[in-house]
């Protein structure tokens, strides 16, 4: 890929097309054997492969090494970059060495608190937050700047997304703060999983009202539940997500071998549903260890096949 | 004030297990406040430890005083003929109330009996909470007296995230999101469009990422 | 020739929940010594009092409280138990048994109670042995 030209993603994007990224945890070991697999499962389904950066505070391969041995597999990776972990000058010292190995999108994240994590005693960083992060790499990919503003010799090329979660409290500032991250330079939106859809299609409403859905791709989350007990979790442990009852009972009211079907129904039920609401610019997939599922959910909602890079 | 609390019985024995003649000594100002090394808490740590040791077979000599501020030569001075009649001090105050003292007293150990752990308020009785990191540049006045450095548990000057849920942090359900908190303040003094504005990257050189911080008063200095 | 040592218990009490010393004559025959201090109300009762009370040989020490909702100080007695479970896992800590601590509800002239409690605390005694601190 030539240093200027734009990431997959951010051209599909730009060409109207209705995007499909997936998620893709790295391993808690060494094996890349392990993200290729992956890889290989969502090849052909989806625009670009979203790798967490130690996802839940837990140990596993960065996101920068996984990102590389997806480009090499030809998969356009989108590097999560959270700010718990690196203080300012590792966070950039590594969008530029990101850049370097190719990678072109970032998505700017805070992060799970590591109390969540199996290293709770470990320190934070959090020397910047995630709408600090976006205006960084704003600033190194339009000014060539760091943050120090000194000239860089070559700038990062960066498609840069962060995360918004309709679903979380104060609802009625959480699209002052989608704005601001627009402002900051943010050029994606990925969503919390949407179950509640009404709640979703009222903060998308609102998103349209302060004009946000002209300046940015909104793409919504989706997770496809496997069982009724995954549905409960979601719902009560973690943390700003929101399962509605309606969707818990609905679960829990197929047989347990048909709940991962009715989990993909919900899915492309939803997914339709998604597709009608204005500034909806395609979805992000987050099946946790259920890569395979993402292409039967791809074509089953008519996505597929992906719209092929020039 | 600042906020301690007293180190657990089986540590401080550990600690103080090499010495005979032990001072506790206590502080009257930060750590009364929060019952952790007044002069009750003197009383009553002297007490169980003379217990401890008895039972144990050994026989200890504790001495038992509180000054008012072990932080300032003024009061430490008050300690000087007890501290001189033991083999070591076990403090009751705050850090900095142990190393005035240790610096003061150069060939006596002076060991801690407290744990400190945050600039505080008495929210109620018996409950005190965080308020403060001490950074060094206090942005109270954006933040509708609502301090998310010391409040929020990612340090988000952009927040809140996302794990905000009816006003609850996402790491502890007892906790108060802090910018639930700002924003609730910031609407009742109608002053939310504060939090349109991007909130640049914190200069934490005033903080304690400076290194040791140092406060001249040229005035004062004679 | 070993001298028998009686078990010693000191009763701190609220002069509004007992303050009936003849209530206490129930123990007659019962071999053991009793210290007493009452109070005005049962908050007088301090940490390092309860301890002192140890340091100075009790073998079980006893506060006797108005029962909640009846203190003439409105909490007096729910400080007392707040301080006394305290104390209690301070001793616990110690390796001096929390059990050797107590609190009750007594009233003047409840002799039949008095003397349950008295009991009760006697045969701890008895499985805990002597205040290993004397």
């Amino acid at each position: 890929m030539k240093p200027e030209s734009p990431s997959n993603l951010q051209r599909v994007l730009s060409d109207g097309k209705f995007a499909v990224t997936a998620e893709c945890g790295p391993p808690r070991g060494a094996d890349p054997e392990i993200i290729r697999r992956k890889g290989e499962l969502l090849r052909g389904h989806v625009d670009a492969v979203n790798v967490t950066d130690n996802q839940t505070a837990i140990v596993r391969m960065s996101s920068i090494a996984a990102c590389v041995h997806l480009s090499a597999m030809g998969l356009e990776p989108v590097m999560q970059m959270v700010t718990r972990d690196r203080n300012r000058i590792a966070l950039q010292s590594d969008i530029l060495g990101a850049s370097s190995l190719g990678i072109r999108n970032i998505l700017c994240l805070s992060g799970d608190h590591q109390t969540f994590g199996s290293q709770p005693d470990a320190m934070n960083v959090f020397d910047i937050d995630s709408v600090n992060l976006v205006h960084m790499v704003k600033v190194m990919k339009a000014d060539g700047k760091d943050m120090s503003g000194f000239d860089l010799i070559s700038p990062p090329r960066m498609f840069i997304g962060a995360a918004a979660n309709p679903f979380a409290d104060p609802f009625e500032y959480r699209v002052i703060r989608l704005a601001k991250k627009i402002d900051a330079g943010a050029d994606f939106i990925q969503t919390q999983c949407v179950y509640n859809l009404e709640r979703f299609r009222e903060w998308m409403r609102l998103a349209r009202e302060e004009g946000l859905t002209e300046k940015v791709h909104i793409l919504a989350g989706i997770t496809p539940l496997k069982s009724e007990g995954m549905a409960k979790y979601m719902a009560k442990k973690v943390a700003g997500m929101d399962v509605p009852e309606s969707v818990i009972k609905r679960m829990g009211g197929v047989p347990k071998g048909k709940a991962a079907e009715e989990g993909i129904g919900i899915c492309l039920e939803t997914i339709a549903a998604l597709r009608e609401i204005k500034g909806v610019h395609g979805i992000h997939m987050m099946a946790i260890e259920w890569e395979e599922t993402v292409g039967r959910i791809v074509e089953a909602a008519g996505l597929s096949p992906r719209p092929q890079a020039a | 004030m600042i906020v301690g609390k007293q180190k657990s019985i089986a540590e401080i024995r550990e600690i103080v297990s090499p010495y005979k003649k032990l001072l506790v000594l206590g502080c009257g100002t930060c750590v009364k406040t929060c019952f952790a090394g007044g002069e009750d808490e003197v009383a009553t740590l002297s007490s169980a430890l003379r217990l401890l040791f008895k039972k144990d077979g050994r026989s200890i000599y504790i001495e038992e005083l509180t000054v008012e501020r072990q932080c300032e030569d003024e009061f430490i001075r008050e300690a000087a003929v007890a501290i001189s009649k033991n083999t070591a001090v076990l403090s009751l105050a705050c850090g900095a109330g142990v190393q005035a003292i240790a610096r003061r007293f150069a060939n006596v150990p002076v060991l801690p009996g407290v744990n400190t752990t945050f600039i505080g308020v008495l929210e109620k009785q018996g409950l005190f909470t965080e308020e403060c990191l001490g950074c060094g540049d206090c942005q109270l006045a954006v933040f509708g007296g609502v301090c998310p450095v010391s409040r929020c548990a990612k340090k988000l000057q952009n927040g809140p995230c996302g794990g905000s849920r009816i006003g609850k942090c996402e790491i502890n359900p007892e906790t108060d999101c802090a910018w639930q908190q700002i924003i609730t303040r910031l609407t009742a003094l109608g002053q939310l469009d504060n939090l349109r504005k991007y909130n640049p990257p914190k200069d934490w050189r005033t903080s304690h990422a400076g290194g040791p911080r140092k406060l001249v008063r040229e005035d004062h200095v004679i | 020739m070993i001298k028998k040592i009686q078990p010693q218990i000191t009763l701190f009490y609220c002069i509004n929940a007992f303050n009936d010393r003849a209530s206490l004559s129930v123990l007659s025959g019962v071999a053991f010594e009793l210290k007493t201090v009452k109070m005005a109300c049962s908050s007088m009762v301090k940490d390092v009092f309860l301890l002192r009370a140890f340091e100075a040989g009790a073998d079980a020490v006893a506060v006797f409280v108005c029962p909640e909702g009846q203190c003439r100080y409105v909490e007096g007695n729910i400080r007392a138990k707040k301080r006394v479970n305290f104390i209690k896992k301070l001793l616990d800590e110690i390796g001096l048994e929390g059990r050797r601590l107590s609190l009750h509800n007594a009233e003047s002239g409840d002799t039949e109670n008095i003397g349950k409690i008295f009991r009760q605390i006697l045969s701890d005694i008895n499985d805990m042995g002597p205040n290993p601190a004397k």
